[in-house]
């Protein structure tokens, strides 16, 4: 075959191979439709499960996600790291990659704040904690995308922990303003004329609550309910919020703005201060809204469940629904023992626990508790008849509501009174002794199986108050450090479950909002601090002990002495029996902070539940001391000023910790 | 002036007047004896080194076993080459001659929607249907030399570029201009098969059409660098440029006093660093028989490099910028048979860190440490041509998948491709009809409402069909022009297309959208864009 024949062929080899190439080349790159994307077809793979034994072995753990760690540069927008108003660039991200430092610290469950989507500014402060919802149903673009979250979670499940969102129910944003004056814009400085009306000043984004609704006015006296007008700046996302429900002006109280929190009119009707709109909360449409809406966020990530923001403010048939019909709705899928516990910022036990209780509570309840009086209300049956009506499936409501409440009266009562300011122990007691009167003592049908009196969430400090450290500041930094430990291992080893907010660990000592609200990262997130350190200690103790966890209380010892006496500052306790095995922990606190004192006084010991003979070591002494309960019954020992001792049967003791 | 008398007429009547006397020839207003021997001399060497080039030429040819191509000049514009093999006579750029030359390419879109709003590009991938695209023109101005003294070649391009709207759209004196050129190239300065130049210089390979996409090479660079051409189908290009994106992760300005107690203050650059981007391709041609066809496989790589840096952050408060890099690698292969511009090109490109963004796009969604470690692209794209007869057919497609540097999935982060056929054919020599359908779709990072109470990733798809009747009066062919177009473009979009755009943007509230417009398009005489 000649060259030029062979280069013929080849020529029309190469042709057809052409033609051919040219007609199936877009098989080849019409790839677009089956691309992988692995990460995100991962992620619509939520099926709902259950990740939790028994809420009471958990330790919760508070992260302010925007200042936890920033752990995605993708999403800093409008960061602000001179001013703690303004985002700092903490995310979801930034979660994951800490993980290890939350293990290590021994914390097993993550309360997030809010995921939504917020408003993105208002005031010159920003909605970084998440309390400004404006879109319900979408991420908040600052802390990641929902591929994120759903990935935070599947995190935190394969390191067998448990992720809690923080809701909100009460308010929406700074949607809209009310125009008093009739003008059609937002006025920051107005004034009535005077005369019949005395001269008052007003802001139109929040004006001061007013019964009737709020009133507009114009030179010749009021004319009516001021109308409301949603504001647009998409810039600062002040634009009308969603679902679309939310649009419609007659789901708003439209009172304005509450600043009397004991007048339940204001408590329930009234925007939360700052300019963030009420929702009517009794309406059926926005009850079923909201189980509709956080149903799904935990139908798309399979979180474990929730943490819900201003309780009080709510009323109490709304809670009765919405748990009810979302707990249902999510066991149906697979997703039981569900936690809801919730804020209720109050110093007041009966009404902290009002809401975890049982008995169809109504408004007039509500009235009763915070002081005011008021004729009887609709009877239980009544009540409750009005409520089902907004059940479409006609499932009977009960009276449950939620599974726990942040224990704010131990907060201020033992934690402020008697761990930072040494007052008496004999008022913890009563406060534990009241809380089988003043909260639900038994689980909630479809809930955690633990009745919300055996399950107080215990904190030190959180968000919303300035940090334990910083009530101490004028005090030696060696005292501080002691009375911070002291309270860690109170609220650990007290009955409940403990809550850690972000940043003691690494004793932060910021004040009020937002000086509390610190950057984590700025610690370079360090594990070898005496206070670290100290809580890995304390919470592997608790992980060591199932009384500490799941044991039922009774107090040993406490005392109204805060003197010279030999038991002042003493409060002891033991933590046994209920589900925590043959497990026994005795824990007695001083907290006295000036002598060390005993667990005896004027000759009258401490009576314990151990069997006479039964040799207790302290856990908490590094040479193990040892304690052995006389035959009368009693265990007598000293412990230092701002120290404790945890007593363990030496049967039990585990060494190392 | 009236005609004079025709040689062969009737002499006239009248007498003939006394002749004056002759005067003083005037002073030569033409070349001199010397200027003219010079210019001989001039053409004498041209001639002779033409000669010398066709004889080369032919000795390759033949080896080759193809005839000896008709390119007598030294080869054309290096960075420019086309869709189908530069060295082919018939899609090339111009060759270098003495003197001032003008090229351009050029398009202008007059069209709206259906219901009369001004239209704009609907695609929603990076590389779409070009139907829509808006007007543009590059004017280009060269000037070309030869040396006698060096025996090398000269060329300086300038061309300027003018994007809509233009002054007739709007009646404002204000037009959107670019410099897309500007440049020395050297040709045959010492080494004959070496060409150097440096300059602002739009950098390149091949493109798909129908895209409107060089899917390999695509550099836009003030820099400088040198070709070698081992062979007349084997090259080398090396390149080195460098640039600042308007970013302030490039560049930042911040307000400080002046010294020596001046009033007022001063501007001053606290972070001023500058992206440095190199290139080397290396191509080659294997002949394919005797008529012309041949593969040309070429392989290609960029390095990116900005050093660290520091901006400020709040007054007087600084953060460090790290020290970034980037890099590309990629492949082509192309395939052509010599006859009516059929070619098939395949391309493979990988992109890493710096570079996954592009030239001039400054990196967003960082990493943790602010860098743009991490992020990649992967493309694979396809572009051709097919002619025969009357008949021809057009192919443009790609798929591309991009992740950004931040380590969670965003909406930044996307796969995407598109294809697209334009089937012509053609009437006489002098009009023809063609017809465009196209498919792109998207998937971004984004989780979606999948409607039964899950979520699924964002899949956004668009479908689009045109037709195009147009006049030509450079006779068939898919890349001859001028050509005076009318357009109608249908575009259908899914309910994720239409999510992609805001609120109240009418691309986000139609399902069916309809273009009609009236187009010219010419390419002619350009070092940067040059099609038979």
């Amino acid at each position: 075959m000649s060259s030029t024949m062979a280069r013929t062929r080849i020529n029309h080899a190469l042709h057809r191979a052409l033609r051919a190439a040219v007609s199936l080349a877009p098989l080849a790159v019409l790839a677009p439709g089956c691309a992988d994307f692995r990460e995100l077809d991962q992620s619509t793979e939520v099926e709902l499960s259950v990740h939790v034994d028994d809420w009471r072995d958990e330790v919760i753990y508070q992260i302010l996600v925007d200042r936890f760690a920033n752990g995605d540069r993708g999403n800093d927008y409008l960061v602000n790291h001179d001013d703690l108003a303004r985002y700092q660039g903490g995310d979801w991200q930034g979660i994951i990659d800490r993980m290890g430092y939350l293990e290590e610290l021994g914390v097993t469950t993550l309360w997030i704040s809010p995921v939504v989507r917020n408003v993105e500014t208002d005031a010159n402060v920003d909605g970084y904690h998440g309390y400004w919802a404006q879109d319900f149903g979408d991420v908040n673009p600052h802390f990641g995308s929902l591929a994120t979250l759903q990935e935070l979670v599947r995190e935190a499940h394969r390191r067998d922990m448990k992720v809690i969102i923080d809701i909100v129910t009460n308010h929406v944003g700074q949607a809209f303003f009310y125009d008093m004056n009739l003008n059609g814009v937002p006025d920051i400085n107005l004034q009535n004329n005077g005369g019949a009306m005395p001269v008052r000043h007003y802001t139109e984004y929040d004006p001061d609550f007013d019964p009737r609704r709020i009133q507009a006015f114009t030179s010749l006296g009021e004319a009516g309910p001021a109308p409301i007008i949603f504001q647009y700046d998409p810039a600062t996302n002040h634009v009308p919020p969603r679902p679309a429900l939310f649009e419609d002006p007659a789901v708003y109280n439209r009172k304005g703005r509450t600043y009397d929190f004991d007048d339940p009119d204001q408590l329930l009707h009234g925007d939360f201060p700052g300019g963030l709109k009420d929702l009517d909360t009794k309406r059926c449409d926005v009850k079923q809204e909201f189980v509709d809406v956080y149903a799904k966020w935990i139908e798309s990530t399979n979180a474990d469940g929730y943490r819900i923001d201003t309780i009080k403010h709510v009323e109490y048939e709304f809670w009765r629904f919405f748990t009810q019909r979302l707990r249902q709705r999510l066991a149906e899928q697979g997703k039981t023992n569900f936690l809801m516990f919730g804020e209720v910022f109050d110093g007041r036990d009966d009404l902290l626990g009002s809401f975890t209780k049982h008995e169809i509570l109504g408004d007039n309840d509500l009235i009763r508790l915070l002081g005011r009086t008021i004729d009887d209300g609709p009877t239980d049956e009544e009540q409750i008849a009005v409520e089902q009506e907004c059940v479409p499936d006609g499932e009977p409501l009960t009276g449950d509501q939620i599974d726990s409440v942040f224990y704010f009266s131990q907060h201020f009562q033992a934690v402020r009174d008697v761990f930072a300011s040494a007052q008496s122990t004999d008022r913890i007691q009563a406060l534990w002794q009241s809380r089988y009167t003043n909260w639900g003592t038994e689980p909630n049908a479809m809930g955690i199986g633990v009745a919300p009196a055996d399950m107080p969430i215990n904190f030190i400090d959180n968000h919303d108050v300035s940090r334990f450290l910083f009530n101490l500041r004028d005090r030696p930094a060696e005292v501080r450090q002691a009375l911070l430990h002291n309270a860690l291992l109170f609220v650990n080893t007290a009955q409940g479950v403990p809550c850690l907010y972000y940043g003691t660990e690494q004793a932060f000592e910021g004040g009020n909002d937002p000086a509390n609200r610190e950057r984590l990262w700025d610690t370079g997130f360090d594990t070898t601090g005496p206070t670290f350190q100290w809580t890995k200690r304390v919470l592997a103790l608790r992980a060591a002990y199932p009384a500490l966890r799941r044991g039922g209380t009774n107090v040993a010892w406490s005392t109204t002495h805060t003197g010279d006496e030999s038991d002042a500052g003493i409060f002891a306790f033991e933590r046994f029996g209920s589900d925590s095995g043959g497990s026994y922990v005795i824990m007695v606190f001083n907290t006295n902070q000036v002598h060390a004192s005993s667990t005896s006084f004027e000759g009258t010991g401490m009576a314990v539940s151990a069997p006479p003979g039964t040799v207790l070591i302290d856990a908490l002494s590094p040479e193990q001391a040892s304690y052995m309960v006389a035959s009368d019954g009693t265990v007598d020992l000293v412990v230092e000023p701002m120290k404790a001792a945890m007593l363990v049967p030496d049967t039990e003791f585990e060494p190392g910790i | 002036m009236a005609p004079g008398p025709a040689a062969d007429s009737e002499p006239a009547d009248e007498p003939v007047p006394e002749p004056e006397p002759e005067p003083e020839p005037p002073p030569p207003s033409g070349p001199s004896v010397e200027e003219v021997q010079a210019l001989q001399r001039r053409i004498d060497t041209l001639e002779r080194q033409v000669e010398v080039l066709r004889q080369s030429q032919a000795e390759v040819a033949e080896e080759l076993g193809k005839p000896p191509p008709v390119i007598v000049q030294p080869s054309d514009e290096p960075a420019t080459a086309p869709s189908a093999p530069a060295d082919l006579p018939y899609n090339r750029a111009p060759d270098y001659a003495d003197g001032f030359h003008f090229g351009s390419y050029g398009r202008v879109v007059i069209g709206g929607d259906h219901r009369g709003r001004a239209f704009r590009n609907g695609d929603i991938v990076a590389y779409g249907s070009r139907l829509d695209e808006s007007t543009y023109a590059e004017l280009e101005l060269r000037r070309e030399d030869y040396w006698e003294a060096t025996d090398s070649f000269t060329r300086i391009v300038a061309t300027m570029a003018v994007a809509a709207p233009l002054f007739h759209q709007t009646g404002s004196f204000d037009t959107t201009l670019g410099m897309r050129n500007l440049y020395i190239e050297e040709s045959g300065l010492g080494l004959k098969k070496l060409r150097l130049w440096a300059g602002s210089r739009m950098y390149r390979g091949d493109d798909i059409y129908l895209l409107n996409f060089w899917p390999l090479d695509n550099l836009n660079t003030m820099g400088g660098g040198a070709i070698y051409g081992f062979t007349d189908h084997t090259e080398l290009r090396l390149h080195a440029g460098a640039n600042q994106p308007r970013s302030p992760l490039f560049y930042q300005q911040a307000a400080r006093p002046l010294p020596y107690a001046q009033p007022g203050a001063a501007q001053v650059p606290v972070l001023d660093r500058q992206k440095v981007v190199s290139s080397a391709r290396f191509s080659h041609i294997f002949w394919l028989g005797d008529s012309g066809a041949g593969i040309k496989p070429v392989v290609y790589g960029e390095t990116h490099y900005a050093n660290e840096g520091q901006r400020e952050v709040e007054p007087r408060r600084f953060e460090t910028l790290p020290r970034e890099s980037g890099w590309v690698v990629g492949t082509q292969l192309g395939m052509f048979t010599g006859k009516r511009s059929t070619h098939l090109n395949l391309v493979f490109r990988a992109a890493g860190g710096l570079a996954a963004y592009g030239e001039f796009n400054a990196p967003h969604q960082l990493a943790p440490d602010n860098s743009s470690r991490g992020a990649r692209e992967y493309l694979l794209a396809a572009g051709g041509n097919y002619e025969v007869g009357p008949f021809g057919l057009l192919l443009g497609s790609y798929w591309r998948s991009f992740r950004n540097a931040s380590p969670s999935l965003d909406f930044w982060d996307l796969n995407e491709g598109a294809l697209i056929l334009r089937p012509t054919v053609w009437l006489g020599e002098i009009a023809g009809i063609s017809v465009e359908g196209s498919y792109q779709a998207q998937r971004r990072g984004v989780l979606v409402d999948d409607g039964s109470g899950g979520t699924k990733p964002l899949f956004a798809q668009v479908g689009r069909v045109g037709i195009i009747p147009f006049v030509t009066p450079g006779g068939r062919g898919n890349f001859t022009r001028p050509h005076i177009t009318f357009t109608y473009l249908l575009t259908m979009r899914d309910a994720a297309a239409r999510s992609l755009y805001p609120e109240h943007d009418v691309f986000g509230l139609r399902k069916v959208d309809h273009f009609i417009a009236l187009g010219a398009e010419w390419w002619f005489g350009s070092t940067s864009y040059f099609r038979d």
